[in-house]
């Protein structure tokens, strides 16, 4: 039996302490899977000695390692909200303006103590960490030498003062001192990736009072976003372009800073010429320059043959001059060929395989990027999800770290692909892809699915890039569920990213309203106002309305009533509330119905006040419904004031209520006098 | 045990597919090849699934057996077990003694047939008439069942390898195959009954051992002799176990064909062909031809280069797309960690230390070796020092070199008071 020996070897496994009395047996026994610790310890140890303990080897362990043992078994608490808020339960937020809003302060918050130590490092030099903590420590943020030397120059590139590193080469210049070769480097490439004008930095010191930081802060940082695009532009001759002409001696170096600063500033053809000059001089370029010219080559050609003859030129010239290609290399030749029409489809998959023969493994970038070209437009006949079920067949269970920029773009845009319709808001977004058709597949869900799952995968969450980025994804994936999916899982998926991860647009809220419709769930209706209402969308009339609409539309069970009247009045207050909101009469008057229907005579009566005041007609089916109403109660009071409220509207249909009332109320010679007068002065005169 | 097992199960007759399967495997393990196959043999793997198809073959032909005789269930159920007992215990005998004279001359015959068969046929037999044994059970059952299930029976060892595929297979037709399941009980309850009691009803319970016993032989005669198809198979059968495909889509249908590609789902022909088209020209397609994919180890070298203004960009840049907010309290603490601002796991109460570390304790302790110069041998003065010394010696909270400069201290000041501690005689050389 060799049943003993393979519990043995269980336990000897476990314990760690490899006691080899059993070898002989173990070896003669095949179907045994060896452990490579095992294995390990079998081969140097002496088969023929019976009682011989091995010890284990030590093991080191990361400084993380028990930490991340830790975090591995905590799952999402999909009741919570995210971490970062929950220091401070009175700021959590419950929309996403308000994820926003305090997201950036406590950004703002944190970038504006780090500005005051760095900035007054005379009052923070007490170090009470033992061990030191460096990070909590003042960093130097102004300039400390001043005399004119290449330390003063090195240490202005460090702090990135552009304009200051500038002055100070031009003035070691002149005193005729050179500079070492390295150091014009790393000033060359200061200047290019500053375009030669200095960065906006967090630690810069300010003319203005520091009490406001923060918010100088963040309108700098407005400013920068928009500066990016439009100020940070290539100058004809800058300092770069001079520096670069003083040199004596130009390597490849200095042709790659400029180069780069080139593309990444947008002078695209002066980098051609750039690189032109380069091999004139018979110097090779190094990837880096392919890797920038690569993606300026839609900018400097028009045809879309051109601009892939351009690419493929440049990749040959890399293979000419023996520069390795990676993984941006590839990248950005995809990315261009997102540019080249029809060329793309077959090129990107060429590159693709490419990259696979070079051994280079293709990143969520180069996912994206062929999925783009695939999906660009609905009319191409190819418009289903196959080249997509490929990719992700291929990534399936696969963890990715961040390798390139555009990474964090692909779930959303794997998700574009699948969801069936764009919304309204992002359409801005996706306006350079236009929105292919609504093709209703069940592929399409499984793929969403798929897409999701890869996203519970390791830290690939982490790709799903900032909150926008994130909440696109989750505003796809949810309109996904809400249209093909049936309502309990949508429910499920609802309340299980909902508010978490997700805080839903008013497009996303009547998606679900509607797939309640669909299901005919409509008495989960009040449970999903109170959600509107926190998540701050109570004040959308469209959406509201709609809510109202689907209550309203047909007669449920009592105690569906019961609620719905519940929620109307719900609603009503918050119409109250917010007396600058314009609220349709189609609102006012589902509110009217839903509280009839529950016999909720007195607070009806109030809304068809509201009416008035709102500057709102009633229909005349409401006004029908609610004689019903007085009638069942047998109210004729109320149905004469009902009337004469009528009258007052100047509704055409009075005197048709009037006769209704006249001929079905037990009334007395008054009322009928009221009823009868009110009659014959609305009816038509023929 | 068996007993045991025996009493469970016949009790719940519609137990699930999985009861059944570890039943199966539980009622295997007084076979102690079995046993050691089912639990840890790679090797042997597919000999434990082959098993597992028998048994299912052996209860569909019971299945039959049931319906042949009417709707006397209960009674014909309670009769196989006792049959298979019988012939379980002929059946392990077999197994141990491996070859044995058991086989029936008409068996012989099919098992010729059998090995004039390419491999790659009998496999394809072998699942037709399996999805057939499911789907269209009931007709079957009238009609020629028995000659089918034989055949099946015959081919079960090369079927071994397709095992995850059969898995595929039960999971995709479970409600069809249901009927066939409710029977496992039987089918243990018969393979244990080796050990139990029961009275026999001698027509069928003949005619079942001898079938059982038939098979049994083959099976072991096919192991011996077909291991050469066996290989044939496996690689065959790799395509098809290819994970990302076997998940990707709920099994409607599955066809087999000849090209080696295993098995593929029908989603209708045109989206089908234009899948696979689309899959070589995504996975296999050409390539650039730009670059040779030779030399690896030259695209090393600039990483040893010091990272310039460029990388730390781009470093940043990718950090910033990237979302980096911890999701729980341990993820922060993991954040802090980095950052140097929490005491690293495993906790050390000489986390920092690590220069202080190098000095060895000694140093710290026997501090006397200082006192050789620049100090009176003896009287007050090297009196005084042995007490600072003692002192320091027992001083946690200074560094070597801290101890050090507070002796050389009183060195100095000695020097310094040299005449004056000379003068009043207690300085003494």
């Amino acid at each position: 039996m060799a049943a003993p020996g393979r519990h043995i070897g269980h336990s000897m496994q476990r314990n760690g302490r490899f006691l080899l009395y059993n070898l002989e047996q173990l070896l003669g026994h095949r179907g045994f899977g060896w452990t490579s610790a095992l294995r390990q310890q079998a081969a140097e140890a002496n088969k023929e000695s019976t009682e011989s303990v091995i010890i284990p080897r030590k093991k080191t362990w990361s400084k993380e390692a028990v930490l991340e043992a830790l975090a591995s078994t905590v799952s999402r608490d999909h009741t919570a909200y995210p971490y970062q808020f929950q220091d401070d339960p009175y700021l959590s937020p419950r929309t996403s303006t308000e994820f926003k809003l305090f997201s950036l302060s406590q950004e703002s918050g944190r970038s504006a103590a780090k500005f005051i130590i760095n900035n007054n490092p005379k009052l923070f030099t007490k170090d009470f960490a033992e061990p030191h903590i460096p990070c909590l420590m003042p960093e130097t943020v102004s300039l400390r030498l001043e005399e004119v030397s290449e330390e003063a120059l090195k240490e202005r590139i460090t702090l990135r003062k552009v304009t200051a590193a500038v002055d100070m080469y031009d003035q070691l210049l002149q005193a005729g001192t050179t500079v070492s070769m390295e150091t014009t480097h790393s000033l060359l490439d200061l200047i290019c990736l500053y375009s030669d004008r200095d960065p906006v930095q967090d630690g810069e010191p300010q003319t203005d009072d520091a009490e406001f930081g923060a918010e100088l802060k963040k309108r700098k940082a407005r400013v920068r976003r928009a500066s990016d695009f439009l100020k940070f532009t290539w100058k004809e001759n800058n300092n770069a372009e001079r520096i670069f002409n003083l040199l004596p001696e130009r390597d490849t170096r200095c042709y790659s800073a400029l180069i780069r600063g080139m593309v990444k500033h947008g002078a695209y053809a002066k980098a051609f010429s750039m690189y032109t000059d380069m091999l004139n001089n018979r110097l090779t370029a190094d990837v880096h320059i392919f890797n920038a010219l690569i993606s300026a080559a839609p900018d400097v050609r028009d045809k879309f043959n051109e601009r892939w003859d351009l690419i493929a030129e440049l990749l040959n010239q890399m293979n000419q001059q023996k520069v390795r290609p990676n993984l941006l290399t590839f990248n950005s030749v995809l990315k261009s060929l997102r540019r080249c029409g029809f060329l793309a489809k077959t090129q990107a998959l060429h590159t693709l395989n490419e990259m696979k023969a070079l051994g280079i493994a293709p990143s969520l970038a180069s996912y994206d990027h062929i999925l783009a070209v695939f999906y660009k437009s609905a009319a191409s006949a190819q418009n289903n999800t196959d080249i997509l079920q490929e990719v992700i067949a291929e990534l399936e269970g696969r963890i990715f770290t961040c390798q390139d920029p555009d990474d964090v773009l692909f779930f959303s845009s794997a998700m574009r692909i699948v969801s069936p319709a764009l919304e309204p808001r992002l359409s801005l977004m996706a306006a350079f892809d236009s929105p292919r058709s609504v093709c209703l597949d069940s592929k399409d869900l499984e793929l969403g699915y798929k897409i999701q799952s890869l996203v519970d995968v390791g830290e690939n969450w982490r790709l799903l890039g900032d909150s926008f980025q994130q909440s696109i994804y989750y505003g796809r994936f949810f309109n996904l569920l809400c249209m093909m999916e049936h309502i309990d899982v949508v429910l499920k998926w609802y309340k299980q990213i909902i508010p978490s991860l997700y805080y839903p647009n008013p497009q996303g809220m009547r998606d679900l309203l509607q797939a309640l419709d669909t299901d005919s769930r409509l008495d989960l209706l009040p449970s999903i106002w109170k959600d509107i209402k926190t998540l701050g969308h109570d004040n959308k009339p469209d959406l509201v309305e709609e809510l109202l609409g689907l209550m309203a539309r047909e007669k449920h069970s009592p105690e569906v009533q019961e609620s719905f009247a519940a929620c109307a009045l719900d609603v009503k207050s918050v119409f109250d509330l917010r007396p600058s909101i314009e609220w349709s009469a189609a609102s006012l008057s589902h509110i009217t119905t839903l509280l009839l229907r529950a016999n909720k005579t007195r607070q009806a009566w109030e809304m068809l006040q509201l009416f008035k005041s709102r500057n709102r007609v009633p229909s005349e089916g409401l006004l029908n419904n609610f004689l019903s109403v007085c009638h069942s109660d047998g109210d004729p009071q109320k149905a004469v004031e009902l009337v004469q409220l009528s009258a007052a509207f100047c509704l055409p249909t009075t005197w048709r209520l009037a006769k209704r009332a006249l001929a079905e109320f037990d009334l007395t010679e008054e009322q009928r006098a009221i009823l009868s007068e009110l009659e014959t002065a609305g009816e038509p005169s023929d | 045990m068996y007993r045991i097992i025996f009493r469970t199960l016949v009790a719940p007759r519609s137990s699930s597919v999985n009861v059944y399967d570890s039943c199966v495997l539980a009622a295997k393990c007084d076979k102690t090849v079995f046993r050691v196959t089912n639990e840890c043999g790679v090797k042997t793997f597919s000999t434990s699934s082959s098993s597992l198809c028998e048994k299912k073959n052996n209860q569909d032909q019971k299945t039959q057996a049931v319906k042949e005789g009417g709707q006397a269930e209960v009674v014909e159920l309670r009769e196989e077990p006792a049959v298979l007992k019988a012939d379980d215990g002929g059946a392990a005998e077999q197994q141990t003694a491996v070859k044995t004279e058991q086989v029936a001359s008409n068996q012989a015959a099919k098992t010729k047939n059998d090995a004039a068969k390419s491999g790659k046929e009998s496999l394809l037999d072998l699942l037709g008439a399996m999805k057939v044994e499911v789907t269209n059970k009931r007709k079957l059952k009238n009609l020629k069942a028995k000659q089918s299930y034989e055949s099946v029976t015959q081919y079960t060892p090369k079927a071994a390898p397709m095992e995850s595929t059969i898995s595929m297979y039960q999971k995709a037709t479970g409600e069809a195959s249901s009927q066939s399941e409710t029977l496992d009980p039987d089918l243990v309850a018969a393979a244990s009954a080796a050990a139990s009691t029961l009275p026999n009803r001698s027509q069928a319970e003949s005619e079942l051992l001898r079938q059982l016993r038939q098979r049994e032989a083959i099976t072991e005669a096919q192991k011996k002799g077909d291991i050469n198809n066996l290989g044939v198979i496996i690689a065959d059968m790799k395509v098809g176990k290819n994970p990302n495909r076997q998940n990707a889509w709920p099994a409607d249908q599955i066809r087999f064909d000849d090209d080696g590609r295993g098995y593929t789902h029908y989603r209708g022909i045109t989206s089908e062909l234009s899948g696979v088209r689309k899959r070589r020209n995504l996975l296999l397609g050409k390539r650039l031809n730009i670059f040779t994919p030779t030399a690896d180890e030259d695209g090393i070298e600039p990483a040893a280069a010091k990272p310039t203004l460029w990388d730390i960009d781009f470093a940043n840049q990718l950090s910033l797309s990237t979302n980096q907010m911890p999701r729980n309290g341990f993820e922060e603490m993991i954040q802090w960690t980095e950052e140097g601002k929490l005491w690293q796991y495993p906790i050390n109460n000489e986390a920092g230390l690590e220069e202080e570390a190098k000095v060895p304790f000694h140093e710290h302790i026997f501090l006397e070796k200082h006192l050789e110069e620049g100090f009176p041998r003896e009287g007050p003065v090297r009196h005084f020092m042995e007490l600072v010394v003692t002192g320091l010696s027992r001083n946690p909270y200074l560094t070597v070199q801290q101890k050090k400069e507070h002796i050389s201290w009183f060195r100095d000041y000695f020097h310094q008071k040299e005449e004056v501690l000379k003068e009043a005689d207690v300085y003494l050389e």
